[in-house]
């Protein structure tokens, strides 16, 4: 009997994060009935696309026990960039292609002072953070740019039915899941996770692995500064900020570590990214005082963090003493 | 001849390691490889194995010259190294680490994907050969540590190894699973692989070698048929002395009164263990791997949560153990492994040996008294011996393996300890600092302390010990008196509680 | 050990100084008395601020949450003081009253960052980070975004009041400075913070009590924000819920720079200093030169990263040499 009491309160702990999911789900529904219905589920979709792009990219380093801070302002930079110059008249695709490349470089920057000059990731990315925003603030003369009405039709745009957005989150997901399962690269990013040394011992080159994932998570970031600039029509100087700190939230409460080597992006860091949504939007929906948002949502992740601490002790205590 | 090295000598810097040593392994025959730490056994290994390059010397392989200068040289050339530390990743599952340094691959979609299915079927057919009967699929940290192992071999046997070095390969294992390995091992052998066989265990190395080789001080004292050895000549030939003199003597008998006293104590692999110790009284605790001593002692000092059974100190009931209670009270604990949990690495020699003595140290303001604390700290590491340059500017890291085991048993000396709990205190250390580490634990119980020392060494404990305890399976089988002392028996005692358990599962 | 330490004070001491010369050349404007307590004025905040980080860092840990808190002290604060809300009606009340406020409210978050560190286990990076969000969104909540004005005249005349030729804010700096020193190298709080940093396992062995260490350097990290914006509130005149919004970048640059490790058990509270000095020095003399802050912000990111380079560049010749 107290086993499976015991063993009832394991999945609880297990499982937090979709627990929590199915009582937001289920608090929202009893409070706003329209947030059941199908068009707000697929609203919330549309809404995660951004930041499920982000934190995918953000996975990736997080996996080898690294960190991106600069994802907010490498969404920013490229938000600011591709801004003018479609108001500039340039083309759409020609836009996209140059925000897409900075953001590549943005990553192979990280990676290379990361892996050639042996500075830790937190310091690295904190200085490119700053550097990256203070480039787009630079260009962009500390104001708001306004987007053509083109750019917000790949915003809303649809393709049988579906919206753009929501069809690049499929896409990228769809990419990552396969490149992490299916591909020596995503083996060796784990192992590189788990003890660099002994993957080097292996065979594997980490510097390799390095350049690899803050280059996808620099990529991703760029990727995912387009699509919410082309939801919300403008690019503000705010713009970006705290995004990677909501990056590395989603990630973690879809079961990835800080400490590398544990988590995956499907169904992980996308149930995660749900959360997160799920929980802004409801508030919408009920009507909840707009200040109250950030609020609410730290206290989910500050909760989530703190069993999957009680739970990592518990973990590391068993595989001490030998136990399953 | 499968392999020989003719008159390997190896120097470090002014430091000589090894002086000339012959080695002679024939195909399929197994050879025991024994020595104290330090006698220049993984130098030698190294050298085989491609890692270093001798000073002088050469070797053959089937024959021909054989001077590897990476260990992916020898690998090719076909000498795996089985170590204690498996280079496996326990977030990745079974087919994944045995592929890792090379997956099947397929194309897809213009993506170079894995070929799960040929991994899949590769990795049962390697799985079986060894005999490893796990799924592919399970993640590596969910095996037990035999099976890590198993799985290991697994990856080297990929490879069509002609030479296997296994350095300690029982030290995690339980007495069940080490037979596994030795009828696998008997197995490579009538395949043709030599083996090298790298053991403290004497028993084990006595019955599986064809030949032994003794190491001392770098110079080979001889590599002989199994059946020229007996145990004691092997110990003797290991030493080089006479196991009487390697410890030191000690005239002190154990008071009758009792400062600790364990009763019932239980948590997840402990179980109902009871015992006491007496005032000036050095308690052993042996046991083989996976036998609950370094948990009992961990429960003991509140470093685990005891669920059951009480602890009395000095007729006093301590309610809930903790570290700093027990420091407090003059309880000290040198953990058996001691750069995670015995010292501040990067930090100096002197702030290693002051932590735990801290409090005794301040004054009512809490600031710290640092000059007392000072000279205090520099007479204990002179008093312990401890070879050092700059105590206040010098890291530990800096030391031997000796001196920083030495550094954490000055940290535990500052507090006066009443009773001094050592697990493993002389693994991994060169004879010399061994002794210097009997001689302090004599003085110790000479000025009125207690010892509970555990070890899997059953010399030291017989050259050290009072009263024996062997633990097996988490409780306490049975105890012996100085009188009584007596190697089979202790071991007997050891393995026997082991096989009963293993025969009613 | 004590060589290394040396030689990167000496190096941040020299950067400061050198520095400082150079732009007394190059900057107009820069060597006058005006600008020169304009600097006092802005290193002193900073320079408490990344004293409590300084001791977080040693512990191996991180606190994100300064800004936060400095945020709601300032809010807080400006609620019990400002003139508009009239909770107290005596002056010296109000002043007292408003302070203590201030200060609990950085303990208090203080506590809640240590407690979950070290009795949950939770590492800082996320404990800290988790609590940024909830706090500097509760100090905007709790204000609706405005800012709050009308504080009383002697404590916003902080700043121009002088003893001993002295103004004010340099005996609170003065005194949390000397506290900080005290705590760290003669107390046994101190040689705690740094065996908590250097291995919390073998600490606790040894008899130390790692949770209370842990939770006294959050607490001592969450009083040093607060008493940076009792002086950032004095200085602006306002209780604002984005005061210390930016700050972050300032309070781990001067750390870094100053020659504490993230990784624990090494720093001190002279190398802090000067790493505050620096930035200081960097932000004002940029400032004079004309050049717009999103210049000024890269300039700090990529001085932050030489900072760092140097460090490893540094610690590696050694370990080779």
């Amino acid at each position: 009997m107290k086993q499976i009491q015991h063993s009832g309160l394991q999945w609880v702990s297990n499982n937090s994060t979709l627990l929590l999911f199915a009582v937001a789900i289920a608090l929202f529904g009893i409070l706003s009935p329209a947030f059941l219905s199908f068009q707000n589920a697929f609203n919330i979709l549309v809404q995660a696309a951004a930041l499920g792009i982000l934190a995918t990219g953000m996975t990736f380093v997080l996996l080898t026990a690294g960190i991106d801070l600069s994802v907010g302002s490498i969404m920013f930079l490229a938000g600011v960039i591709s801004g003018k110059m479609v108001v500039d008249g340039a083309p759409l695709w020609w836009a996209g292609l140059v925000v897409v490349v900075i953001g590549l470089e943005f990553g192979c920057l990280n990676a290379l002072l990361i892996y050639r000059l042996k500075v830790i990731p937190f310091i690295v990315t904190l200085a490119t953070f700053y550097v990256g925003r203070g480039l787009g603030l630079f260009i962009s003369d500390t104001r708001a740019i306004n987007l053509p009405e083109s750019f917000l039709t790949l915003g809303s745009g649809k393709v049988l039915g579906i919206p753009l957005p929501v069809i690049l989150l499929f896409f990228v997901i769809t990419l990552a899941h396969l490149v992490l399962t299916r591909t020596t690269f995503g083996k060796h990013i784990y192992a590189v996770g788990h003890d660099p040394e002994k993957a080097r011992k292996a065979g594997i080159s980490v510097n390799r692995i390095l350049l690899g994932v803050y280059v996808i998570c620099g990529f991703c970031a760029a990727l995912g500064g387009l699509v919410a600039i082309a939801q919300l029509g403008a690019v503000s100087p705010t713009f970006g900020l705290q995004s990677e700190f909501m990056a590395i939230a989603a990630a973690i409460l879809g079961g990835v570590s800080l400490f590398g080597g544990r988590g995956n992006v499907f169904p992980g860091t996308l149930i995660g990214v749900l959360l997160i949504q799920t929980i802004q939007n409801g508030l919408v929906m009920v009507n909840a005082d707009p200040y109250l948002y950030p609020l609410i949502t730290a206290a989910v992740i500050f909760l989530v963090v703190g069993i999957d601490s009680l739970q990592n002790q518990r973990r590391e205590k068993a595989k001490r003493l030998g136990l399953k | 001849m499968l392999l020989r090295m003719r008159n390997i000598h190896k120097v470090f810097g002014k430091v000589s390691v090894l002086n000339g040593v012959d080695l002679q392994l024939e195909r399929g025959q197994l050879l025991g490889l024994v020595g104290e730490n330090g006698a220049g056994k993984s130098t030698l290994m190294n050298i085989l194995g491609g890692l270093f390059v001798p000073t002088e010397g050469t070797m053959t392989l089937d024959e021909n010259l054989f001077a590897p200068t990476s260990p992916n040289e020898a690998l090719q050339a076909g000498i795996a190294f089985v170590h204690q530390e498996l280079n496996l990743f326990p977030n990745l599952s079974v087919m994944e680490n045995l592929f890792i340094s090379g997956f099947p691959k397929k194309r897809f979609l213009g993506l170079s994907l894995i070929d799960q299915k040929s991994a899949r079927e590769k990795a049962k057919e390697l799985l079986s050969i060894v005999g490893l009967n796990v799924s592919e699929k399970v993640k590596v940290g969910q095996l037990t540590a035999a099976q890590q192992q198993l799985l290991e071999i697994t990856k080297i046997l990929s490879r069509s190894p002609r030479i296997i070095i296994f350095d300690e390969p029982t030290t995690s294992l339980t007495r069940h699973e080490a037979e596994k390995l030795f009828q696998l091992i008997e197995r490579l052998q009538s395949e043709g692989i030599g083996i090298i066989y790298i053991s403290h265990n004497l028993e084990d190395v006595m019955s599986l070698a064809d030949e032994i080789m003794v190491l001392r001080d770098g110079n080979c004292v001889r590599q002989e048929n199994q059946n020229a050895f007996t145990l004691p000549k092997l110990i003797k030939d290991m030493v080089g002395r006479d196991l009487e003199t390697y410890f030191p003597q000690r005239d002190v008998t154990p008071l009758r009164e009792k400062c600790l006293e364990v009763s019932q104590v239980g948590a997840e692999v402990v179980h109902d263990v009871s015992f006491s110790i007496r005032k000036k009284e050095v308690l052993g605790l042996y046991g083989l791997v996976g036998a609950g001593r370094s948990e009992m002692a961990r429960l003991l000092y509140g470093l685990d949560v005891m669920q059951k059974g009480t602890i009395h100190w000095n007729g006093q009931k301590i309610q809930q153990p903790s570290p700093e209670k027990w420091v407090q009270e003059g309880v000290a604990f040198l953990t058996e492994n001691r750069r995670e949990e015995g010292l501040m690495i990067q930090q100096s020699i002197a702030r290693n040996i002051q932590l735990a003595g801290l409090p005794n140290y301040t004054t009512p303001l809490q600031t710290v008294r640092f000059r007392d604390l000072d000279s205090d700290v520099e007479q204990q590491a002179r008093a312990n011996k401890i070879k050092y340059n700059n105590l206040k500017d010098q890291s530990v890291a800096t030391l031997s393996g000796g001196n920083q085991q030495k550094t954490v048993l000055a940290k535990w000396l500052m507090i006066a300890p009443k009773l001094l709990i050592l697990d493993e205190p002389t693994k991994g250390i060169d004879i010399g600092a061994r002794h210097d580490i009997y001689s302090l634990v004599n003085d110790l119980v000479k000025k009125g302390s207690s010892i509970l020392l555990i070890s899997s060494e059953i010399e030291e404990l017989i050259g050290l010990c009072d009263r024996i305890l062997v633990m097996g399976e988490g409780r306490i089988r049975d105890e012996f008196h100085k009188a009584a002392f007596d190697r089979s028996a202790i071991l007997e005692a050891a393995l026997h509680g082991k096989e009963n358990q293993t025969l009613a599962t | 050990m004590v060589k290394i330490a040396n030689s990167e004070s000496t190096f941040v001491v020299l950067l400061c100084l050198g520095y400082y010369l150079v732009m007394t050349i190059i900057a107009p404007g820069f060597f006058t008395v005006n600008n020169s307590i304009n600097l006092l004025f802005n290193l002193l905040p900073l320079l408490i601020i990344s004293i409590g980080q300084t001791y977080v860092l040693l512990t191996a840990g991180i606190d994100l949450s300064v800004t936060a808190i400095v945020a709601v002290a300032s809010v807080v604060g400006g609620f019990m003081m400002s003139s508009d809300t009239v909770w107290f009606h005596n002056e010296f009340t109000t002043l007292f009253l408003g302070i203590l406020g201030m200060l609990v409210v950085g303990v208090l978050i203080g506590a809640i960052n240590g407690w979950a560190v070290a009795k949950f286990a939770m590492p800082a990076f996320m404990v800290t980070l988790t609590t940024m969000m909830l706090f500097s969104g509760f100090a905007i909540w709790l204000t609706q975004s405005q800012n709050l004005y009308n504080l009383p005249e002697s404590f916003v005349e902080m700043h121009y009041t002088y003893f001993l030729g002295i103004p004010v804010p340099l005996y609170i700096a003065l005194f949390v400075v000397l506290l900080a020193y005290f705590l760290l190298n003669r107390t046994i709080f101190g040689e705690w913070i740094y065996a908590v940093g250097a291995n919390k396992k073998t600490a606790r062995i040894s008899g130390v009590s790692v949770s209370k260490t842990l939770i006294g350097v959050y607490v001592f990290s969450g009083f040093c924000a607060a008493v940076g914006a009792i002086l950032y509130t004095a200085r602006l005149e306002t209780g604002s819920p984005v005061m210390g919004q930016n700050i972050l970048l300032d309070v781990i640059g001067a750390v870094v720079i100053g020659g504490t490790s993230l990784f624990g058990g090494k720093g001190t509270i002279q190398g802090t200093f000067f790493g505050a000095l620096f930035m200081t020095l960097l932000d004002n003399s940029l400032n004079l030169l004309n050049l717009s802050f999103f210049i000024i912000m890269m300039v700090k990111g990529m001085v932050i990263l030489g900072a760092a380079i140097l460090n490893t560049v540094v610690e590696r010749s050694l370990k080779t040499g």
